[in-house]
C-alpha cells in the first residue's frame, strides 16, 4: 500500500473504530422515549479509551461497563458539558484525600462515576442521558485528566469530523500520523534526527525470532533479521526495511514490522561439530561496523565465528561471509533447503545443503541468489 | 513530530505540572506581609535546543570527561551534545529503548538496553560508535513490553548494578524467549517467568553477573549516596501502597513476590500465593515512601549532589526526578538504630520546569540536567538544565527523628515568631498496606498534634514535639508562614513526608 493509501485507510479505520454509532443523529423537535443502552469502553495502554467518542440520542439510559486492560488503575467520570478540565481541576484539589474518593470531586459537574478500577477489573455504572448536549469523559485518576478523555455526543446535529474533533485526545484523533516510521523502500522522511544512511542496524522486537533480534537493511531494499539471541540469521527479505512505528509507540508492546517479502528462512543454528546433535552452546558477542556495515560475532561450544552479509548489487545476490576461530576437529554448516533461492558456496563444497569445514579452513562464503 | 508541533505538547505537558503541583505549593493561603520569594528567584531553567527529527523521549543520559553531553533515547539514537557549540552529533544508533547509560571515556560508554548490557565505543576516532560489545546478556527476556532494563550504576570497587523490570500481564509473553522459563512465576498482575526479572543485579569486574537483590517492580533508578550506599527506586502498583526508596543489599528481599522465584533453594511455590504476612515478614522495608499523586507518582532516577556546592545548599543530598511533577524531590536521611530511613521533599525550580523527570545528571559547572520522557505514560519530552543562580532560599536542611518529635534544621536563622507559631508545623500520619492489590489508600489517617516547639539559641533549629510517634506510618508535616530571620525569604517547598520505620 503507497502511503497515501495507507494514512487515508488509517484514518477512515479511526472513524470506524472510534465511534460508536448508537442511533441515527435525531432532530431537537423529535419526542424521545426513554431507550437503553450498553456500551463496553475499554483501557488501552498509552492512556487512552479505546472508544473516544459515542453518539447518543436524548433521553437514553446508559449502561457503562468500563474494563481496564491497561497496566495502571483508572476511573471513568462523565460531567456536564464543558467541564471536562475544570472536573479536573477539582480531582487534582483533592490531593491525599483524593484516593478514598476515587480520585472523583463531589461537585455538581459530575453526572456519573466508576471508582477506582483496578488493572485487569471491570465495573458497571449506569445513567441516564435526558438532555441534548456534548458531555465529556475523562479519567480523573492523578496526571491521566489532560490525556485520557471522550465526550459522548446526545442529540447533536452537528458532529466534526474525526480528526478535527478536539474532544478527542489529539494522539487519538492522528492516529498513527505523526509517529509514522515508514522508511525503506521511497523512503519519505527520516525518523530520527539524521539521514538515513544505509546499511542501518535496528535492534528491536522483531516477529519470528527472540526478543533480542536485530533488523539490518543492507540497501533501502534488501533486509535481513540476525537474532542476537540464538546467535544465527534468522530471515532475509526485499522490497523494505522496517516500519517501526508501532513499536516505538508509548511502551514498546508491539512488533516491528517487515516491510517486503521474506524469501529465506532458517529454523535452527547452523553449525554443528561432529555428527552430535546437541544443541551448541552460543555466546553473542556483539558486532563492529565497518563504513556502517555490520559483523556479527559470537561463539559456539567455545569457536569463534564472524559473519559478515553483503549485498552484490549488480548480481543481485546476498553474500554471507564467516571467519572461524582455532578448533580442533571438522565442524558442518548446514543450509536450509528453500525452493526460492539457490545456494554457491566459496571455499567449500556444499552437499545437499551441509558443508564440511576442516579446521584448516579460516574463512567461507555462502552466494543466497533469488529464484 | 514537527518541531512546533512538538513543542505545543511540550507546552501542553508544563501546563499540567502547574495545575498538578498548585495543590502542593500554595496550599497555605498568602499573608500580604510575608515576603515575595518564589523558587524561579533561585533556579534557572533553560530549555536545551533539540536537533529536528529528534523524538526527545530520554531514557538516558551523562557526561563525558571533557564535559560534553550524552543522551540515550527511545528510537535508539545515542547523540552527543556541546555546550559550548551547542552542537549535536550522532554518536550511536539502532539501540533496543536504551534505558541508562554509564560514561567510560570520551569514546567510549556503557548502555543498558532491553537485551543486553553493552560497550558502545568509538575506535577510530571519527566521532562515531563502531565497536557494540555486548558486556552481559545473562539473563532472560520474554518478550513482554514491561520488561525494562535499567542503570548501570558503578560503585567503588569497579561493581557494575541494573535492574530488571518485571512483565506486566498488560501484555503476554513470545512464542521465542531467551533464558530459563519457570511457569511458577507467570501468574499475578507482574510477573517473573524467565529469569532474574524483578532483580537488581551485580556485575563483578570479571564480567560475571550474581544476582543481588529481589523484589522489584519497576526499579526505575539505581544511584549510590554519599557513603556508597546504593539506593534504588520502585513505582506504586501490586505489592507497593505507594512508590518507594529502598537501601539495597545483597541478598536481601524487598517486598514483589513475583522475583522469588529466582532465589536460590526458594521452595517451588507460586511466590504470590503465599501468604501476605510471611512475605510482609521476609521483607526489607523502604527507607523513604512518596505519597502517591499529590507527592509523586512514578520516581526515577536518585543522584548525588556531588557539586560542592555548585548546585547551592544541597550539597551531599539526594535528588530524585519524579515522571508526574514539575519539581525534583529531595531526600532528607538519617540512620536511626543502624537503619536507613527519612523523609522526601519538593525542591522547586521555577514553574518553567516540565514533567516527565526521568534521568538527572549533574554538569561539570554544577548544573543540573534533566531527561524527560513520557514513553506512553504520563510525563514530557526534552532536556533541560537547571543551574543556582548562587543565592540561598530558606529551606529544610535535615529532619531528624528525636525520641518525641522531630528537629528540622533551617538553612537559615528563623524569624522567631513564626517559627515558634504551632500553626505553622501541621502534622499527619497515616500508613500505606503491603499487599497484592494495586497501590493502597492512607489507612489509619490522624491528624497529630504539637505539643511545643522550641527554636535553638542560633535560630536556625526547631525541635518540635508531637502527641504521639508511631512506628510504620508515614508522618506528613505542612509547614505555614516561616519565614528568616531577615524577613526576607518565607518556606515555599512546605511539604515534607517522614518514612518514620524505627522510633528512637
Amino acid at each position: 500500500m503507497n502511503p497515501k493509501l495507507k494514512q487515508a485507510f488509517c484514518q477512515f479505520k479511526n472513524v470506524l473504530s472510534g465511534m460508536i454509532l448508537l442511533a441515527s443523529v435525531p432532530t431537537m423537535s423529535e419526542a424521545q422515549a426513554l431507550s437503553d443502552t450498553t456500551i463496553t469502553i475499554k483501557v488501552l495502554g498509552g492512556l487512552q479509551f479505546d472508544t473516544p467518542r459515542l453518539v447518543l440520542k436524548p433521553n437514553t439510559r446508559v449502561t457503562l461497563i468500563l474494563d481496564n486492560h491497561d497496566d495502571m488503575a483508572h476511573n471513568f467520570v462523565l460531567a456536564k458539558p464543558s467541564s471536562r478540565l475544570k472536573v479536573v481541576e477539582e480531582a487534582a484539589k483533592l490531593a491525599e484525600r483524593g484516593a478514598k474518593m476515587n480520585y472523583v470531586p463531589s461537585s455538581p459537574l459530575v453526572i456519573a462515576s466508576t471508582k477506582i478500577v483496578e488493572p485487569g477489573n471491570m465495573e458497571t455504572i449506569s445513567f441516564v442521558l435526558d438532555k441534548a448536549g456534548q458531555y465529556p469523559y475523562v479519567c480523573t485518576y492523578p496526571g491521566h485528566g489532560y490525556v485520557m478523555f471522550g465526550v459522548i455526543y446526545v442529540g447533536q446535529s452537528y458532529i466534526p469530523p474525526f480528526e478535527k474533533d478536539t474532544n478527542i485526545p489529539e494522539s487519538q484523533r492522528a492516529g498513527t500520523g505523526n509517529e509514522h516510521a515508514h522508511h525503506g523502500h521511497g523512503m519519505p522522511s527520516s525518523p530520527h534526527p539524521y539521514p538515513i544512511e544505509f546499511p542501518m542496524v535496528y535492534r528491536t522486537f522483531m516477529p519470528e525470532a527472540s526478543p533480542a533480534a536485530i533488523a539490518v537493511a543492507l540497501t533501502p531494499t534488501e533486509s535481513y533479521c540476525w537474532d542476537a539471541g540464538k546467535c544465527y540469521l534468522r530471515y532475509i527479505w526485499t522490497g523494505g526495511f522496517v516500519d517501526n512505528a508501532d513499536q516505538w509507540k508509548g511502551n514498546g508492546s508491539k512488533l516491528t514490522k517487515v516491510e517486503g517479502e521474506i524469501y529465506w528462512r532458517e529454523k535452527q543454528f547452523p553449525f554443528t561439530i561432529g555428527t552430535k546433535k546437541m544443541v551448541s552452546k552460543v555466546d553473542f558477542k556483539g558486532y563492529k561496523l565497518k563504513k556502517r556495515l555490520p559483523t556479527f560475532e559470537y561463539t559456539f561450544d567455545g569457536i569463534k565465528v564472524a559473519e559478515t552479509l553483503e549485498w552484490n548489487e549488480s548480481a543481485q545476490t546476498i553474500t554471507r561471509v564467516f571467519m572461524l576461530g582455532e578448533r580442533t576437529q571438522t565442524i558442518f554448516f548446514n543450509l536450509p533447503e528453500q525452493k526460492s533461492v539457490s545456494y554457491t558456496a566459496k571455499n567449500g563444497q556444499l552437499k545437499n545443503g551441509v558443508m564440511a569445514i576442516p579446521k584448516t579452513v579460516k574463512t567461507f562464503s555462502i552466494i543466497i541468489k533469488r529464484n | 513530530m514537527k518541531r512546533k508541533e512538538l513543542k505545543q505538547k511540550l507546552w501542553k505537558y508544563a501546563g499540567v505540572g502547574l495545575l498538578m503541583s498548585l495543590g502542593n505549593i500554595s496550599g497555605i493561603a498568602q499573608n500580604t506581609s510575608m515576603p515575595k520569594d518564589s523558587a524561579a528567584m533561585y533556579y534557572e531553567v533553560e530549555d536545551i535546543p533539540l536537533p529536528d527529527g529528534l523524538i526527545a523521549e530520554t531514557g538516558s543520559i551523562g557526561f563525558l570527561p571533557d564535559g560534553r553531553f550524552v543522551a540515550g533515547f527511545h528510537r535508539g539514537e545515542i547523540m552527543i551534545y556541546n555546550p559550548k557549540t551547542r552542537i549535536w552529533k550522532r554518536f550511536a544508533e539502532g539501540l533496543h529503548d536504551p534505558l541508562g547509560l554509564l560514561v567510560v571515556s570520551n569514546n567510549e560508554i556503557l548502555v543498558m538496553q532491553r537485551p543486553e548490557l553493552t560497550r558502545i565505543k568509538d575506535t577510530d576516532g571519527d566521532g562515531e560508535a563502531d565497536l557494540y560489545q555486548k558486556v552481559t546478556d545473562d539473563f532472560g527476556l520474554s518478550g513482554n513490553y514491561h520488561e525494562f532494563a535499567f542503570g548501570p550504576v558503578k560503585d567503588k570497587q569497579g561493581n557494575l548494578f541494573f535492574a530488571l523490570n518485571l512483565a506486566s500481564n498488560g501484555a503476554g509473553i513470545r512464542p521465542e524467549i531467551r533464558g530459563t522459563y519457570d511457569s511458577l512465576s507467570r501468574p499475578g498482575r507482574m510477573y517473573a517467568c524467565v529469569d532474574y526479572r524483578g532483580w537488581i543485579m551485580r556485575l563483578d569486574k570479571q564480567g560475571k553477573l550474581h544476582p543481588y537483590a529481589v523484589g522489584f517492580r519497576s526499579p526505575n533508578g539505581l544511584g549510590f549516596d554519599a557513603q556508597g550506599r546504593l539506593l534504588v527506586s520502585d513505582n506504586q502498583g501490586d505489592w507497593l501502597g505507594t512508590s518507594k526508596l529502598f537501601h539495597v543489599e545483597e541478598g536481601k528481599f524487598y517486598g514483589h513476590p513475583a522475583g522469588l522465584i529466582w532465589k536460590k533453594d526458594f521452595p517451588r511455590v507460586v511466590p504470590i500465593s503465599l501468604p501476605v504476612a510471611q512475605l510482609d515478614s521476609m521483607r526489607t522495608k523502604e527507607i523513604v515512601q512518596f505519597p502517591h499523586g499529590y507527592f509523586a507518582n512514578s520516581p526515577t532516577q536518585p543522584v548525588l549532589d556531588n557539586t560542592n556546592g555548585k548546585f547551592g545548599q544541597f550539597g551531599g543530598q539526594m535528588l530524585i526526578g519524579d515522571m508526574d511533577h514539575k519539581y525534583m524531590i529531595r531526600l532528607l536521611l538519617e540512620e536511626v538504630n543502624g537503619k536507613m530511613q527519612g523523609a522526601c521533599t519538593p525542591l522547586n525550580v521555577g514553574s518553567k520546569m516540565r514533567i516527565g523527570n526521568n534521568r538527572l545528571a549533574f554538569a561539570p559547572d554544577g548544573a543540573l540536567w534533566v531527561g524527560q520522557n513520557d514513553h506512553g505514560w504520563v510525563g514530557a519530552r526534552g532536556i533541560q538544565r537547571i543551574k543556582w543562580k548562587g543565592e540561598k532560599h530558606l529551606d529544610l536542611m535535615a529532619m531528624n527523628l528525636t525520641k518525641d518529635g522531630f528537629d528540622l534544621t533551617f538553612s537559615m536563622p528563623l524569624d522567631a515568631e513564626s517559627a515558634q507559631n504551632v500553626a505553622n508545623f501541621k502534622f499527619k500520619r497515616f500508613y500505606y498496606e503491603y499487599h497484592q492489590a494495586y497501590g493502597s489508600k492512607q489507612f489509619d489517617v490522624k491528624e497529630i498534634g504539637v505539643k511545643s516547639i522550641s527554636l535553638s539559641d542560633d535560630k536556625t533549629k526547631v525541635h518540635v514535639v508531637l502527641d504521639d510517634m508511631k512506628a510504620g506510618y508515614v508522618y506528613e508535616m505542612r509547614l505555614g508562614e516561616i519565614i528568616n530571620a531577615n524577613k526576607t525569604k518565607r518556606v515555599f517547598n512546605s511539604l515534607v513526608c517522614y518514612s518514620l520505620n524505627q522510633l528512637k
